[in-house]
């Protein structure tokens, strides 16, 4: 369970997030949406213990900011822009397998389920958007965690990837893990979601189903 | 603190640094310089070939002090930076590591980065300079390559703390330069500034000089050379007359050190509260 209390954050004298509270039960998958700077992605770092935040935000039990290191084992993220350093793909999985005590002999599998397994010994600075797009979700799969945050982890894939990565969801989803999305695209948030959080200006202004909120609020649309 | 995590990342970072441009050009850099500076240095004797461990000895420790800093400076200011606008320190910090552990991981992996350049530029050129001339202050030498590396830990240490506060490659790479050319040479030129006008006497001239991390090491490294006082300067007399000449090189020592670990945990304490956006 994912339980956020009065999660707010200041940078640089603006307000990015204002008082934001909510839940994530185990299992579920809830969608963050919003217009661009409406603070979906500071959720998430939030949660990741990314930025200094006030209010309390807590993974399974562990408060991210006093048990970081348990609240984070928990955790599997696919940022918005996937950043690897100069290493090779097989080394950034390695490191990660290593880093949580995984077998590395998974890395073969997880490479194959997002379609790199001819790439491994590739230079993740070649990758185009896509493949490092798909690389995160490979370190994602490799780490196994129950909570996934992932935030518009399909925008820079073509129409294969994202009918991969819809799978790949899915069937996470089967398995119980739970979900928390970030996302501007209205049919990844239907397909992929029970609940919708709307925010704006810092703030969640709506809590609904994912088709309501379809209905409600254009998902594409940008408000400023 | 968990060792085998820092470990891992600090493994990371040398095999990073090791694969990149920079680690070649400076290894080679530090061979090429300091051999050609130890085949100059008979050159005023109207020989040819190779000078021994005293001529090179000196030699290098000029290279090293202008070299050392403007590498390390430059590369400690990148290290989180870089990782901060290309996004993947917000990968690793999203893993089950504290950021204590990433800190020194990253740092830790840059120093040995750093040694290695250091040790294959200088070493080569110490097992050259023993087998085709011989001869000399071995001990000087080896000295010299230990104060090298206490260098490039401190002045990688400031530039780390330049990497945290900045938080862009753009500004680090002007800050860098800007920190370069004040410890090597615009401190020197305050020091003797102050000096006259306001008639500083050699302890207040000797406590200046100790803040600058570049003094600190000429000192050091001239006294592991020729303690004499005419090569040593007001400086060193002065330390010398107070301390001895262990006492001064245990003052100077202690103070390179001192400024690396303060520099360190300057950065940490600005890394800790850093927003990674």
């Amino acid at each position: 369970m994912i339980v956020a209390t009065d999660l707010s954050l200041v940078l640089d004298d603006t307000v990015i997030l204002d008082h934001v509270s909510f839940t994530v039960a185990r299992g579920e998958s809830v969608a963050l949406v919003g217009p661009n700077g409406s603070g979906k992605t500071s959720v998430l770092r939030c949660l990741l213990g990314l930025v200094p935040f006030t209010g309390r935000a807590v993974i399974h039990g562990h408060d991210v900011v006093r048990e970081p290191v348990a609240a984070r084992s928990l955790v599997a993220y696919v940022p918005q822009r996937a950043a690897f350093g100069d290493a090779r793909a097989e080394e950034v999985l390695s490191f990660v397998a290593r880093l949580r005590r995984i077998e590395r002999t998974r890395i073969p599998a997880v490479l194959r389920a997002v379609g790199l397994e001819g790439h491994h010994d590739q230079p993740v600075r070649t990758f185009s958007g896509g493949m490092q797009q798909r690389l995160s979700l490979a370190v994602a799969l490799l780490a196994d965690t129950p909570v996934l945050f992932l935030d518009e982890p399909s925008a820079s894939l073509d129409r294969d990837g994202q009918q991969m990565f819809f799978d790949v969801v899915a069937g996470l989803r089967r398995r119980g893990h739970t979900l928390l999305l970030a996302s501007h695209r209205p049919e990844e948030v239907e397909r992929l979601t029970d609940r919708v959080l709307h925010l704006d200006c810092g703030r969640i202004d709506l809590a609904a189903a994912p088709e309501r909120v379809a209905r409600v609020i254009p998902l594409r649309g940008e408000r400023r | 603190m968990r060792l085998r995590e820092t470990g891992l990342v600090a493994a990371r970072e040398l095999r990073d640094a090791m694969r990149s441009r920079w680690f070649l050009v400076a290894a080679a850099c530090f061979l090429v310089l300091s051999l050609g500076l130890s085949m100059l240095g008979l050159a005023g004797a109207q020989r040819s070939g190779l000078a021994g461990f005293d001529r090179t000895t000196a030699s290098l420790l000029n290279l090293a002090l202008l070299f050392v800093p403007m590498v390390t400076l430059s590369l400690g200011g990148l290290g989180i930076a870089g990782d901060l606008e290309d996004g993947s320190l917000a990968m690793l910090l999203a893993q089950p590591i504290t950021r204590l552990e990433a800190y020194a991981g990253k740092y830790l992996g840059l120093l040995a980065a750093v040694s290695a350049s250091v040790l294959i530029g200088f070493g080569a050129t110490g097992v050259i300079v023993a087998v085709s001339a011989g001869g000399g202050n071995a001990a000087a030498f080896a000295a010299l390559v230990g104060l090298t590396l206490l260098l490039a830990a401190t002045t990688l240490s400031l530039g780390t703390v330049l990497s945290v506060g900045l938080r862009s490659r753009a500004r680090v790479i002007g800050a860098a330069c800007a920190a370069w050319l004040l410890l090597v040479y615009a401190s020197d030129l305050g020091t003797i500034g102050l000096t006259i006008a306001r008639r500083l006497d050699p302890g207040q001239v000797f406590v200046l000089a100790l803040l600058n991390p570049v003094q600190q090491a000429r000192v050091l490294g001239t006294l592991a050379l020729s303690p004499r006082l005419e090569v040593l300067g007001p400086v060193g007399v002065f330390g010398l007359d107070q301390f001895g000449m262990a006492g001064l090189s245990a003052v100077l020592v202690a103070v390179l050190a001192v400024t690396a670990v303060g520099a360190v945990a300057t950065g940490y304490a600005m890394f800790r509260r850093m927003a990674v956006t």
